[in-house]
């Protein structure tokens, strides 16, 4: 299919957008997506848009070998050309050839953040920054002593280091 | 209207000069369960079923609050209606088979089932609310996962469909009205520098180069690697560093006698206009929104312009008046309301 606005280049982006209040499906070709601000960073890194990321997961070079999800049953070939993975046990079996990918897309970092199960219950603080509250006061007190030793502040580390006698010391008339 | 029965985009929110909204979205999906592309129907209708219960039968106070829209029922407009309410993608009524929305009352919370993922969870807030409204999504995430197990990885977070949501699964973002970056040329550069950041910016009811009432989306890109509170703490600066350019880009722009005369006329056409299309209404409102945020015009708020710009979106409007509003039918309509909303304008 030729591009719907220029008429000029294969399309290469499917669109779904709203138009004065009728869902419109349409195709355009890379050039005219970008000038209409249907871009997203896998542009900017000379990535070709193709059909979204069906051609971002590398080639589909493994045609034909075919191994397969035990769970959902997708060949790494479908998840090439749909760009869509096809259950979570896909990760594990597909992963040597999906990390690439998942480089390419956030660097080589590995997660940082919630984990379920936990409370990562959030609340506000005065200066407006988001605290983690699933640590006790002591563990916080430990973590702030910590921090104090490593910028070699200890004046102040040994007041902490007080204050966390002091607190043990509660912690075990408590209990 | 009380402050309370108002939904999330009739009300105003801090920094509403410059930011209309915030939103954040969290991507999850069950563990044992396809994705939905690999999806049969049985299963979509068993995850349905399965995210319904765990929050409708929960013992949280919020679940009162909430109801369940199946897609299927909805009507096309309805579902349009959706989108124009920043309520969920287009993609999601595109193919809504087996697709079903949770939604609180004042509907800023809303969970989709079977979109992209399994569960996206999403929160919308007036004004810049970042910290509290990803502390909302974190608290729903929380309660559903109480009797949902999402799939997880140490290494990679969260899963989802794209590769793109991996890790957190947390898509954060900023409505933000930037009419005077617009006007001086500067949002090309400042989107070329924020894509290093990590972080986007495009046209909203518009896109990219002709955006509609200069109205603009700032969200994180990256989402492993960091974690929500830096993805947070990373928009909250940057949005902070946006409103001020744009603040000052202000004061220069409105001293200009002919911005001062855009403005007024933009008013005066939307005070006059009988026959008034969507475009034409976004362009000029834009104006209208400088000239009330830089005090050039009065006797309006800006929480009552965000709630006009809802209203007079075109399915909102044919969900509203009946589905057999012919085009011209809904620019009278939209005019009318329009100008009975601006008539005390000044």
């Amino acid at each position: 299919m030729m591009c719907q606005n220029c008429g000029k280049n294969p399309a290469t982006t499917h669109i779904k957008t709203i138009v004065n209040g009728t869902l419109t499906e349409y195709d355009l070709c890379s050039e005219c997506a970008r000038e209409r601000g249907y871009t997203n960073f896998f542009k900017d890194m000379s990535f070709d848009f193709g059909n979204l990321l069906g051609g971002f997961i590398g080639t589909p070079t493994s045609r034909g070998t075919a191994v397969r999800c035990p769970k959902c049953g997708a060949s790494f070939a479908e998840i090439t050309e749909s760009g869509k993975i096809g259950c979570a046990e896909c990760y594990k079996v597909f992963h040597d050839r999906l990390m690439p990918t998942v480089h390419r897309i956030h660097g080589t970092a590995k997660h940082k953040g919630k984990v379920p199960g936990t409370s990562a219950l959030r609340i506000v603080e005065p200066a407006g920054k988001i605290a983690v509250v699933e640590q006790s006061p002591i563990e916080k007190k430990r973590a702030e002593l910590k921090a104090a030793i490593d910028a070699q502040n200890f004046e102040h580390a040994a007041e902490l280091r007080d204050e966390i006698r002091e607190m043990e010391k509660g912690e075990k008339d408590n209990g | 209207m009380a402050n309370e029965n108002r939904k999330w985009y009739e009300k105003a929110g801090a920094e509403g000069d410059v930011v209309i909204s915030t939103r954040v979205r969290l991507a999850r999906n069950l563990a044992q369960v396809p994705f939905p592309n690999r999806m049969t129907p049985d299963q979509k209708a068993d995850v349905e079923r399965r995210v319904r219960d765990a929050l409708l039968n929960s013992n949280s106070a919020i679940a009162a609050d909430f109801t369940f829209l199946a897609m299927d029922d909805l009507s096309n407009e309805q579902a349009v209606s959706l989108v124009e309410r920043h309520i969920v993608s287009p993609e999601f009524i595109a193919n809504s088979k087996g697709r079903g929305i949770l939604i609180s009352k004042d509907e800023s919370i809303s969970i989709m089932v079977n979109e992209e993922d399994h569960v996206r969870i999403q929160i919308l807030h007036e004004g810049l609310a970042l910290t509290e409204t990803a502390e909302t999504a974190d608290r729903i995430d929380t309660l559903l996962n109480e009797s949902l197990r999402f799939a997880f990885d140490p290494e990679l977070g969260y899963l989802t469909q794209c590769p793109t949501n991996l890790g957190t699964g947390m898509r954060a973002s900023v409505m933000l009205h930037l009419p005077a970056l617009t006007e001086s040329g500067a949002m090309s550069r400042i989107a070329s520098n924020l894509s290093k950041l990590g972080l986007v910016i495009r046209g909203t009811y518009g896109e990219g180069s002709n955006v509609t009432g200069a109205m603009y989306q700032l969200s994180n890109q990256i989402t492993l690697g960091l974690s929500e509170r830096e993805a947070i703490e990373n928009l909250q600066n940057i949005a902070m560093q946006l409103i001020q350019e744009e603040r000052k880009a202000r004061k220069t722009l409105t001293k200009n006698i002919a911005v001062q005369d855009k403005i007024g006329r933009s008013a005066g056409v939307l005070r006059g206009a009988k026959l008034l299309s969507c475009e034409e209404y976004m362009k000029l409102i834009s104006n209208v929104r400088l000239g009330i945020a830089e005090g050039i015009l009065s006797g309006v708020s800006l929480a009552d312009i965000t709630a006009l710009t809802t209203a007079v979106q075109p399915a909102t409007m044919i969900a509203e008046h009946g589905s057999n509003l012919p085009p011209q039918q809904r620019d009278i309509l939209r005019a009318d309301q329009v100008r009975k909303a601006l008539s005390v304008l000044q």
